[in-house]
């Protein structure tokens, strides 16, 4: 033991920083949002411990049940078009065309605007009223919705900006791509596959490893959604709860309505849903992604 | 050697980083920050006001983080719940039940009795509004009350007559269909009135209390009946069906649009709704025209709806300093060229001072503020402060009124639904 530390210990000063910002900003935040999921807290007041009271009453929380729905609707249709169209898309540009790096970066550039505040803000002046859309829609004299504030409209207006930042997701098929080996496609051309054969035999297989980082991605990153549904739904998740998100609907439990002992539950709910998928992704990987070598 | 050398230096460099911090504050400076809400024309006075205060205590700097309504209250609350709000704040009485029974602002008690906060010159009655169970949380910095507007210019292009001052919801109703039809007919696409249905406060409040109800009794409970709010949106829906006011789309749509920005200044409009004191605002966004202003329609055979709303100013108890807070406060309402500078920016200011001191520097449109306020002040009534959990109750009508209107409720299934979710969210919360 003494040898190890007189061997390392400047190794641990140097991360010390880190490990304060690690102890600091994550675990503890995370054993207290445990011990306040257990807790009544109005933010202002000390904690009042209730125990799993909290828990139950998800149970019949019509607007939890209402969060879980759109959350639910909104990753399982965004995360599967997103990656198609990254996958189009990076199959697109797997070829030497012009502007190549032009193409590559255009593409990507709305994945780091990302669903900023700014870009929410710009989103709802695309699809409310007057919007881009409507105004576009108009010249075919189509009168458009108010897509923003119409209920059955409104989430696929979130779903659309989740599908647009599909650059990071593209540049990973797209590097995942190259790495297929032209052998197999001339051995496939010798036999006469014809290119949609080629894509399902050869490509698809060959990627399986990126499609499986992409998926858990971006549907960790699609359950998590928040700011596009704040700015989009004025923080309401309107109307009538159609953009309540789940991380939209445990903020207004915790900062609009105070009750954040609720909130942390949500939170950690939140995490084992999460969980619960990512290991199922992971356990039926075995079945599909194949690993080359 | 070499290496003991490396780690010392590295070592010095992470401590002066934490050095680097604190090293420059002075002791005798002191920094208080003061948030409100409000419009860029408010902005302004506001931030004179405060600029004339640091001339006055030049020992006293005034950090102002100031905003719009919309996103005032979730800022507020998480700033409180991060340990960081500011010193003062603007306070309404629609939300102080969240904040002063859990402890979040300060009972200003002990200041006005050590003289730093000067409310001498503050009639009874306003102070009033500023207690809650017993304390004093908040400082009036206006009295006021909620009528609804128009334009003479609007209604003289139409050719419709002016609403009268004291109008039954009938007349509004029959009102609202007039103007849209004679727009109509004019092929202008002027909606009668904007869709209120969506108001817990103050609009289905004035509803409630014409009709002999209450929204909150004195011990926390909801004051009205199933029926009041199935009339209240079958009211609504009715001019809504009929094109009178906006479909529920467009009213979403424009429920965070800023003043400069909605419906009745956009005149889409032709009748908007107005706390008395905004009304100079309105007034500045239109260049043709006098913004006038009347009452909350009523029931020919109930009481008026009144109530006496306030904006008001408090210290968070969280404040580092609370003396330098209370004394920007009692600069605020008591200095006579801040006085004069805010005239009735929040309503009839609460001093006896202020009033004489503006009574002759009125413009025409502060005029009819000052008017319109003295006369619904007579026949308002003081309503009881909402409990805890009145923000989730609004918000749940909001969402309830928002369903109807798409059509996805009638209004009756609306009335049982937002009873039974009212009476639990208030239930929870006690």
């Amino acid at each position: 033991m003494k040898k190890w530390l007189k061997e390392n210990w400047e190794g641990y000063l140097f991360l010390t920083p880190w490990l304060i910002g690690l102890l600091v900003f994550t675990i503890i935040p995370i054993l207290t949002s445990l011990y306040l999921s257990f807790t009544r807290y109005n933010i202002l007041t000390t904690p009042e411990f209730i125990g799993v009271d909290n828990y139950f009453r998800m149970l019949s929380d019509k607007d939890f049940i209402q969060s879980l729905k759109v959350t639910f609707k909104f990753v399982f249709l965004s995360v599967p078009l997103r990656m198609s169209f990254a996958l189009l898309i990076a199959m697109l540009l797997n070829r030497k065309i012009r502007g190549l790096r032009f193409y590559r970066a255009v593409y990507y550039v709305p994945s780091l605007l990302g669903g900023s505040v700014a870009i929410s803000i710009l989103w709802r002046q695309l699809f409310n009223r007057e919007g881009l859309l409507n105004q576009f829609l108009s010249i075919f004299k189509i009168e458009g919705l108010n897509w923003i504030a119409t209920p059955s409209t409104a989430l696929y207006t979130l779903i659309i900006l989740l599908v647009w930042q599909f650059g990071s997701s593209m540049l990973i098929f797209l590097a995942a791509l190259k790495q297929v080996p032209e052998d197999l496609y001339d051995a496939a051309k010798i036999d006469g596959a014809s290119k949609l054969r080629q894509f399902t035999n050869i490509t698809l297989p060959m990627i399986t490893p990126m499609v499986l980082f992409n998926l858990i991605m971006t549907m960790i990153n699609a359950f998590q959604s928040f700011t596009p549904a704040f700015i989009i739904s004025n923080g309401t998740g309107g109307p009538v709860g159609s953009t309540l998100l789940y991380s939209l609907y445990l903020y207004k439990r915790g900062f609009t309505f105070f009750e954040m002992g609720y909130a942390s539950a949500l939170a950690w709910i939140l995490l084992i849903l999460i969980a619960i998928f990512t290991a199922i992704i992971f356990w039926t990987s075995g079945k599909w992604v194949y690993y080359e070598g | 050697m070499k290496k003991n050398v490396i780690l010392i230096i590295s070592i010095t460099v992470l401590l002066s980083l934490f050095a680097a911090s604190g090293v420059f504050a002075q002791e005798d400076d002191i920094t208080i920050s003061f948030t409100w809400w409000g419009d860029t024309d408010r902005h302004e006075i506001y931030n004179s006001i405060v600029d004339m205060f640091e001339e006055e205590y030049p020992n006293i700097k005034v950090e102002r983080p100031f905003g719009s309504w919309n996103q005032y209250w979730d800022k507020l609350a998480t700033q409180i719940a991060g340990g960081n709000a500011p010193d003062v704040v603007g306070m309404h009485q629609r939300f102080v039940s969240d904040y002063a029974p859990r402890g979040a602002l300060l009972d200003l008690q002990e200041y006005v009795d050590s003289g730093v906060l000067d409310l001498s010159h503050v009639p009874d009655s306003v102070k009033e509004g500023g207690v809650v169970n017993g304390n004093l949380y908040m400082v009036a910095q206006g009295v006021t009350t909620t009528g609804y507007m128009y334009n003479t210019k609007t209604f003289d292009d139409l050719g419709v007559e002016y609403p009268n001052m004291d109008w039954t919801y009938e007349e509004f109703a029959a009102k609202a269909r007039e103007v849209q039809a004679v727009a109509e007919e004019q092929g202008r696409e002027i909606w009668g009135v904007g869709d209120d249905s969506t108001l817990f406060m103050p609009q289905f409040a004035y509803f409630a209390r014409s009709k002999g109800e209450e929204v909150y009794t004195n011990d926390g409970k909801l004051g009205f009946t199933q029926e009041t709010v199935e009339e209240w949106f079958n009211y609504w829906k009715e001019l809504r069906d009929d094109g009178v006011i906006p479909d529920m789309a467009t009213t979403v749509e424009y429920t965070s649009a800023p003043l400069e920005q909605n419906l009745f200044t956009t005149q889409k409009t032709a009748i908007g709704t107005v706390p008395a004191n905004q009304l100079w605002l309105y007034q500045e966004q239109f260049s043709e025209g006098k913004i006038n202003i009347v009452r909350m329609p009523h029931f020919a055979d109930g009481r008026p709806g009144e109530y006496i709303e306030g904006s008001y100013l408090a210290v968070t108890s969280g404040s580092d300093h609370p003396e330098a807070a209370a004394r920007l406060i009692s600069f605020f309402i008591n200095d006579s060229e801040a006085q004069q500078l805010f005239m009735l920016e929040q309503g009839v200011p609460p001093t006896t001072t202020a009033q004489e001191r503006i009574s002759d520097k009125l413009t025409p449109v502060q005029q009819r503020i000052i008017d319109f306020v003295s006369y619904t002040l007579e026949i308002a009534e003081k309503s009881a402060y909402p409990p805890s959990g009145s923000t989730e109750v609004t918000s749940e009508f909001e969402e309830v009124a928002q369903a109807v209107g798409f059509g996805s409720m009638t209004p009756a299934e609306g009335a049982e639904e937002f009873m039974s979710s009212a009476e639990e969210i208030l239930a929870r919360n006690r």
